[in-house]
C-alpha cells in the first residue's frame, strides 16, 4: 500500500504500553484518512454514552494519503474524540510539523487511551516510545509549553500541546501547534488534559511512501510554487482572511453585540487593511505558500496572530473594536488554549445576559479588561468562569430565564463569526454541520449573498451547502489538507484527484471522493443519533433569536428582517432529501447501505428506529 | 451624480484607495461604474449596492454606495 503507511500507533497511557497495529487497503480507499478515519474508529471503538473526559474516550491524531508531501498545502493534522462540548463526534484541523513527522516515523493514526496517572507527556522517535513526565510544563500556557519542549527537542520537532483549560477541563479547550495554530475546536483540548497528557512529540526519520515518489515531488514543487505566485499576484495574503470582515459589515453578516447587530460604523477600525497596517510579522503552516497567520502587536506588546474569525468574535461581537486590545485577547485565548471562537461567543452571551437581566454580573461589551479577566476566569475555572467554561449551551441551562435563545450555538458548539439573521442558507450550513456550528465545513455565505435572492429558501441553497461539505469537510478534512489555495485563490479541487494518484496510485474519480465525503457525512450523523436517540431536526436548527422579529435590525440592508422558521424548516427538508436522510436528520437504511455502512445501520438500529 | 465606491482586501492595492466618492454625468450601469474606478477583472470579486447583491446591467442612482471585494472563505 503506498500514500498511507498503513500504519497506527495505540498508546495505552494507563498502562504505559504501546502497540502497532495495521490497516488495510478497503479501509484506506473507504475513510481516505483524516476525520473519515477518525469517526469510523470511534464508532467502532466507543460503546454509546461514553463520558468524553473519562479515561474510556479516546483522543486520536490522524493523517491522510496527502499529509506532510510537499503538496499545496499539505500540512495539517486531525485531532479527534467523543467532545465534551457537543457529546457528539468532535474533531479539527491545526497546522503543524507533527503532520510530516509523524508519517515520517510510520504513522497515519495514533490513539491514546486511558489516562496517566500523573500529567505527562509522550515523545514518539519511530519505533520508540517514551512516556515522560511534564512536571515542568503543566499548569504552564501553550506558548512557554511549546517553547520548553521545542528547545528540548529541536524547532523541527512534530508538537501538539495544550495550555491551561484543556488543563482544567474547560469544554472548548482546543490543542495547539507552532505559534499561533489551534485546532479541535469542540474540546479535543480538554480530552487531552483529561487523560493528564499534556503534550504529545513525534520525530521521525523515514520517508511517507508514495506510489509515484519522483512524480509527486515534481508536481508537488510546481503546484507549491504556483499556489505561491497565484497569491503574491493577488494580493491575498496582504489581509488574509481578515479582508472578509469589511464584506461582512456592508451585507449585514457581521457578528456585533452578541450577534444582536450585523454591523456597526466603527467596524471598519478593525478591517484587513487597518491589520495589514499594524502587521509586525506573518506566520504559517508546514508545505505552504499562501501564509495567512498574521500577527500584530496587542497592548502588551506581544505578537498575536489573528484571522477573521479572532477578529469577529473577540473584536466585534464584544464591541471590542480597537486592535490591540482585541489581539490581546486573542493572545490570552491562545496562550491559555482556550478556543478564540468559543471564547468570544461564550463572553458575547454572558454580557446579553446580564444586560437582559437573565444573570448579575458586571461585565458589559465594550469591557476589555472584564473580557481579560474572564478568559482568565474560565481557563482556570475559577468563580464565574467554572460556568462559563461550560460553554454558552450550558451556561444558559444553567442561567434559565430563557437565556438559550441567545446562546449563539448549535448543538453546543458556538457559531463562527458569522451573523446569519437573515441569511437562510448560511444558518443552513451551521445548522447541518455536523459537529456544530463551524465554518469549515460549508461557508456558503457568498454565493447566497451574491448570486441568489438572499430571502430565498429554495432547494438551491441546500444542494449548495452540500457541494461545499462534500469538498471542505469531507475531501479535504480526509485527505488532510488546507482548503485555502482552492477558496482563496481558484486552484482547482480536481488537482487533488491527480495528488492522490501520485501518492497511492490508485486512479479516483471526483464521484468516487464525494461518495467518501458523503459516507464520512453519514457516519458522524449516526454517531450523534447512537449517542442521544431522541434525536430531532430541532439539533439543525440555529438559536432561536435569529427567528424573533422583536430582533430585527432597525435600520440598513435587512433592516425588519429575521429567519422565517417555517420556510427554514423547509429548507432543512430539501437538505435531508438531497443527502437521503429522513426528517429528523438520520440516514435511511437505505443511504446507509448505498454508502457501503449496512453494518453501521445494523448496529444503530439497537439504538433509533431506522426508516 | 455622486456614487461612493468602498473597496476591501487586495483590491484596496489594486485601486489605491479604500473608499472615494465619483461624479458622473449620467445614470451608469455598475459595470460602467467599475470600469470608471478602475476595476480589473483578472480575479473573481464581488459587488454589493448599499448592502445588497446586484447585477452588472444595473443603473446606478445618486447617492448610491458600491462595495467590492475579492471572494472570501473566510477562514
Amino acid at each position: 500500500m503506498k500514500g498511507w503507511t498503513g500504519n497506527i500507533l495505540r498508546i495505552d497511557l494507563s498502562n504505559r504500553k504501546v502497540k502497532k497495529e495495521s490497516f488495510g487497503e478497503d479501509f484506506a480507499r473507504k475513510w481516505l484518512g483524516g476525520r473519515g478515519m477518525a469517526v469510523k474508529t470511534l464508532w467502532d471503538e466507543l460503546k454509546a454514552g461514553t463520558d468524553p473526559l473519562s479515561p474510556e474516550n479516546k483522543f486520536i491524531v490522524v493523517q491522510g494519503p496527502l499529509s506532510g508531501f510537499s503538496l499545496p498545502n499539505a500540512g495539517k493534522t486531525v485531532v479527534a474524540a467523543r467532545s465534551p462540548l457537543t457529546g457528539g463526534y468532535g474533531d479539527g484541523n491545526l497546522g503543524s510539523r507533527i503532520t510530516a513527522q509523524m508519517r515520517r516515523a510510520g504513522y497515519d493514526m495514533l490513539i491514546f487511551e486511558g489516562r496517566a496517572d500523573k500529567p505527562s507527556y509522550v515523545l514518539i522517535q519511530d519505533d520508540k516510545v517514551e512516556f515522560l513526565p511534564a512536571d515542568e510544563i503543566w499548569g504552564k500556557g501553550s506558548y512557554d509549553s511549546m517553547a520548553w519542549l521545542e528547545k528540548k527537542y529541536g524547532k523541527a520537532a512534530g508538537v501538539l500541546t495544550i495550555g491551561q483549560a484543556g488543563e482544567k477541563l474547560v469544554k472548548f479547550a482546543v490543542v495547539r501547534s507552532m505559534e499561533g495554530r489551534a485546532g479541535g475546536r469542540p474540546g479535543m483540548g480538554a480530552v487531552m488534559g483529561s487523560k493528564n497528557l499534556k503534550a504529545i512529540v513525534a520525530l521521525g526519520s523515514g520517508q511517507i511512501p508514495a506510489a509515484d515518489a519522483e512524480g509527486l515531488k515534481k508536481r508537488g514543487t510546481g503546484d507549491l510554487k504556483q499556489v505561491g505566485d497565484i497569491d503574491k499576484k493577488t494580493g491575498w495574503s496582504r489581509q488574509g482572511t481578515t479582508g472578509v470582515l469589511a464584506w461582512c459589515n456592508e451585507v449585514a453578516a457581521l457578528p456585533v453585540h452578541n450577534m444582536r447587530r450585523t454591523h456597526h460604523p466603527e467596524a471598519w477600525r478593525l478591517d484587513g487593511q487597518r491589520l495589514e497596517e499594524r502587521k509586525v510579522v506573518v506566520y504559517g503552516c508546514p508545505n505552504c505558500t499562501m501564509h495567512c497567520g498574521i500577527a500584530i502587536h496587542d497592548t502588551e506588546k506581544r505578537e498575536s496572530e489573528l484571522d477573521y474569525e479572532n477578529v469577529g468574535m473577540l473584536g466585534t461581537n464584544l464591541d471590542i473594536f480597537d486592535y490591540p486590545q482585541m489581539a490581546c485577547l486573542n493572545y490570552l485565548c491562545d496562550d491559555y488554549g482556550l478556543d478564540t471562537i468559543s471564547a468570544g461567543g461564550v463572553l458575547g452571551f454572558y454580557a446579553d445576559a446580564i444586560e437582559q437581566g437573565a444573570v448579575k454580573g458586571d461585565f458589559r461589551f465594550g469591557d476589555f479588561e472584564g473580557a481579560r479577566k474572564l478568559l482568565r476566569q474560565i481557563a482556570h475555572r475559577e468563580g464565574v468562569g467554572d460556568l462559563l467554561a461550560e460553554g454558552s449551551r450550558r451556561a444558559a441551562e444553567k442561567i434559565g430565564n430563557n437565556s438559550i435563545a441567545y446562546a449563539i450555538q448549535v448543538k453546543g458548539l458556538e457559531i463562527s463569526a458569522y451573523n446569519c439573521k437573515f441569511v437562510p442558507g448560511m444558518a443552513l450550513a451551521f445548522g447541518t454541520s455536523p459537529i456544530g456550528a463551524h465554518h469549515k465545513e460549508a461557508w456558503v455565505i457568498t454565493f447566497e449573498i451574491n448570486q441568489t435572492s438572499r430571502d430565498s429558501y429554495g432547494p438551491e441553497k441546500a444542494q449548495k451547502v452540500i457541494e461545499l461539505q462534500r469538498i471542505r469537510g469531507g475531501l479535504f478534512e480526509a485527505v488532510v489538507s488546507c482548503r485555502f489555495p482552492w477558496i482563496e485563490l481558484g486552484w482547482k479541487v480536481e488537482n487533488y484527484a491527480d495528488y492522490l494518484k501520485l501518492a497511492t496510485g490508485i486512479d479516483w474519480t471526483m464521484d468516487e471522493l464525494w461518495q467518501v465525503s458523503d459516507r464520512i457525512y453519514a457516519m458522524i450523523k449516526a454517531f450523534y443519533a447512537r449517542e442521544f436517540p431522541g434525536i430531532s431536526r430541532e439539533v439543525d436548527y440555529p438559536p432561536a433569536v435569529w427567528f424573533d422579529p422583536k430582533n430585527a435590525d432597525t435600520e440598513g440592508p435587512i433592516a425588519g428582517k429575521v429567519l422565517d422558521r417555517k420556510k427554514y424548516d423547509e429548507l432543512l427538508s430539501h437538505y435531508y432529501r438531497l443527502r437521503g436522510w429522513d426528517e429528523r436528520g438520520v440516514p435511511t437504511r437505505a443511504t446507509f447501505e448505498k454508502l457501503g455502512l449496512a453494518a453501521e445501520a445494523k448496529e444503530l438500529a439497537k439504538f433509533v428506529k431506522l426508516t | 451624480m455622486k456614487i461612493t465606491v468602498k473597496a476591501a482586501g487586495y483590491l484596496v492595492h489594486q485601486l489605491g484607495f479604500s473608499e472615494r466618492e465619483f461624479s458622473f454625468e449620467n445614470s451608469p450601469t455598475v459595470e460602467e461604474a467599475l470600469a470608471t474606478v478602475g476595476l480589473k477583472a483578472d480575479r473573481p470579486w464581488v459587488v454589493t449596492r448599499n448592502g445588497q447583491a446586484v447585477k452588472a446591467g444595473e443603473r446606478l442612482q445618486d447617492g448610491d454606495r458600491l462595495f467590492i471585494a475579492p471572494i472570501y472563505s473566510g477562514g
